[in-house]
């Protein structure tokens, strides 16, 4: 026993005095023998030693020297241990007065908590939950924690099928009563169960006039599973379905979740670039030299290149080689990892580009701000399939439009429905733009374009044709865009027509002013969109607001219908008229719009009203701004005859004297 | 093994890695799809035949 102040008090023995005696010294004996010991830790000793050693000192007979420190040491079991080992017995004691075995704690072992409660992962997800690198430089990066312990955590719910202790509970509970889903499942073939139609009888089956807080608590019963079915993004799969039949129902799911899981893998065992997958350990090493190459040769030829084309230039690996596909592999997973490449290719032409390399469309018009011109594409009013269906074109390959002025002027191409139906889609979910090879077989000559995919509420757009529209077409030519063997190539074709000689509308630059200029073209026209001065001779006074400030489509509207529209009343109460064709081809001049996003634009503002008279045709009774009279009517001393359009808001004004 | 304890993406995604090592091709994910969902009967289905 050890008092407060850690003093050992010796233990009281029991049996006979003589019995009490011999333990005693025993006992003390085994203290000196372990007086460096722990309190606790066992002190041993065997019979045979102390027998020996008792005998000679008290001079007495071993045998009996024997019995009596085994009866002595019987009489107090609380203070000696006794085992039996061999031929002799083994006394054991501590320096506290009691020996008591030492049991070792296991049950906090980090290879017993992995596998409480009943086996959470399997092994080869432990990585999920211990990073098996370390980091050189300390960072702050993002841990990919397992669905198991964020279900734990509460952070998600439990999805459905997902066992639970509470869900086995009322399994188990439920077991005799079959819910309605039990029965649901039950009666369902097995080939024809469809997911759909249990939800819908499910939500039917739900009774209607349930409280929404009680129906909220009162949980859904677990769907009862059948041992062989799994649940995929909320998806109940069935594995003994077969192979086939599983992906004939569930293709697309079963393979984007599989990727999603491949990218997520923490061990990144596989690795994936666009549809096709390849073991990490297989990839072939590329280093920073052969990222140097490869970006140099890129610079060198100008242009974004294949993959086939940089493999074939700069490794001369053959197509024929046993490893070239596992090469290419390697070749453009590691680019799409590098922020100095950008992946412009699609499926079947994989493309990149590099940093430096020259910028393909016009420099006149951001990105930034042709997404928002665009967006109009997004928002529902995209009539270019009004006369050719997508499916027309993809089975045809081709595309016919009518330029705009805005479309020549740029050599943008707004990425419609009827685009989108001629493109392939991109092949990464990241991407943001393809280049593309525009052959003009008329011309021999080739271009690069550049589509430009809508993100968000922002349009998409093709860019890149502004040397052949300038070249060749005029505003209102027909051109045709059809699709070759190669992913990546089109042929951009238009009719070509005798010489005709017309004075059209031109955009002067160093003026920054519209102006009709004569011009001769070879192309077939659309007469009612070519933009002469015999029919359009107003256009010469449209105002070119600064391109950011074109997104306004309610302000160009207006100053369109001040400048092109015909004026039927008077200075005071002005009231303009037009046709909403000549509208169209007005409107495009600035910016991109199409007849259905026009219509919406007049029928939203109740200063815009159709002529009933006049199929298609707006009226535009704009409000009286007093301010503005004043300037109106100086205006008219120093116009004499001439009609210039009123005062813009941005306080500019054109005198167009191109003439 | 109990299907309620598959994991998909997670589970035996080590043997599919072994089998796209085998076939020394980048494969397309359609036919890895249809390789690993044989993966996953082989661990359920069979496991149950053999309960």
């Amino acid at each position: 026993m050890i008092s407060q102040d850690g003093v050992i008090a010796p233990p009281t023995f029991l049996g006979n005095e003589e019995q009490q005696q011999l333990a005693k010294e025993i006992f003390q004996l085994m203290v000196m023998q372990g007086a460096l010991f722990a309190v606790d830790a066992p002190i041993r000793q065997t019979r045979s030693n102390l027998v020996q050693f008792l005998a000679e000192q008290k001079q007495i007979d071993p045998e009996s020297l024997a019995a009596a420190i085994d009866a002595a040491i019987l009489a107090n079991p609380s203070v000696f241990a006794r085992e039996e080992i061999e031929d002799d017995v083994v006394y054991i004691t501590s320096r506290s007065g009691t020996y008591r075995p030492q049991t070792e704690d296991l049950s906090h072992m980090f290879k017993d908590r992995l596998y409480q409660p009943e086996k959470p992962l399997p092994i080869d997800d432990i990585s999920v939950v211990v990073s098996t690198t370390r980091p050189a430089l300390t960072t702050v990066e993002p841990v990919f924690i397992s669905d198991y312990w964020q279900i734990q955590a509460g952070l998600v719910p439990v999805p459905r099928g997902v066992p639970t202790e509470g869900a086995e509970e009322s399994e188990s509970i439920s077991a005799g009563q079959p819910s309605p889903e039990t029965s649901l499942v039950s009666e369902t073939p097995a080939f024809s169960a469809s997911v759909e139609e249990a939800v819908v009888a499910e939500a039917a089956a739900e009774p209607e006039a349930v409280d929404a807080q009680e129906s909220d608590l009162v949980a859904e019963p677990e769907v009862v599973r059948s041992a062989t079915e799994i649940v995929v993004d909320g998806q109940v799969i069935d594995l003994a379905w077969p192979v086939e039949q599983l992906m004939a129902s569930y293709g697309p799911l079963l393979e984007r979740a599989l990727l999603a899981a491949i990218d997520r893998d923490p061990l990144n065992q596989i690795v994936s670039f666009g549809r096709n997958v390849y073991p990490q350990a297989s990839l072939v090493n590329l280093g920073k030299n052969d990222l140097r190459r490869i970006r140099d040769y890129i610079l060198e030829v100008g242009e974004p290149l294949l993959d086939t084309t940089i493999i074939a230039d700069l490794y001369y690996h053959n197509p024929r080689q046993a490893d070239y596909e596992g090469f290419r592999f390697s070749l453009n997973y590691r680019l799409s990892r590098e922020k100095d490449f950008d992946f412009v290719g699609v499926e079947g032409a994989r493309l990149w580009s590099t940093k430096g390399l020259p910028i393909i469309g016009t420099k006149r018009v951001k990105a930034s701000e042709m997404g928002q011109l665009t967006s109009y594409l997004e928002e529902g009013f995209d009539d270019s399939l009004e006369s050719q269906s997508a499916e027309a074109i993809k089975e045809s390959g081709s595309v016919s439009r009518l330029l705009t002025f805005f479309e020549w002027e740029y050599g943008v191409l707004p990425f419609d429905e009827s685009l989108k139906a001629l493109f392939p889609p991109l092949m990464l979910p990241d991407q943001r733009s393809a280049i593309f090879r525009i052959d003009v077989p008329q011309h021999y000559t080739s271009y690069l374009a550049e589509v430009r995919v809508p993100t968000g509420s922002r349009g998409g757009w093709l860019q890149g044709l502004e040397d052949f529209f300038r070249e060749h077409l005029v505003p209102g030519a027909l051109i045709t865009l059809s699709r070759t063997e190669e992913p990546n190539v089109f042929v951009l074709q238009y009719e070509e027509a005798e010489s005709s000689e017309d004075r059209l509308l031109t955009l002067d630059e160093k003026k920054n002013k519209l102006a009709f200029t004569n011009v001769t073209y070879y192309c077939v026209v659309d007469e009612d969109q070519l933009i002469n001065q015999q029919r359009f001779g107003k256009l010469r006074n449209l105002k070119l607001f600064p391109m950011a400030d074109r997104r306004k489509a309610d302000l160009l509207l207006e100053h369109i219908f001040e400048t092109v529209g015909d004026q039927l009343g008077n200075r005071s109460e002005p009231l303009y008229w037009i046709k909403l064709d000549d509208l169209y081809v007005a409107a495009n001049v600035l910016r991109p719009f199409s007849k259905s996003y026009l219509r919406l634009l007049l029928n939203e503002d109740e200063r815009y009203y159709a002529d009933d008279s006049v199929a298609d045709a707006y009226f535009y009774k704009p409000e009286q701004k007093p301010e503005l009279l004043e300037e109106e009517s100086y205006e008219e001393e120093i116009d004499d005859e001439e009609d210039y359009p009123s005062m813009r808001r941005g306080g500019r004004r054109f005198r167009d004297d191109d003439e | 093994m109990e299907a309620k304890l598959i994991t998909y993406g997670e589970t035996a995604l080590d043997k599919l890695a072994q089998w796209l090592r085998s076939t020394g091709q980048p494969q397309d994910i359609t036919s890895v799809t249809e390789q690993y969902l044989d993966l996953l009967r082989q661990l359920v289905v069979e496991d149950e035949n053999n309960d």
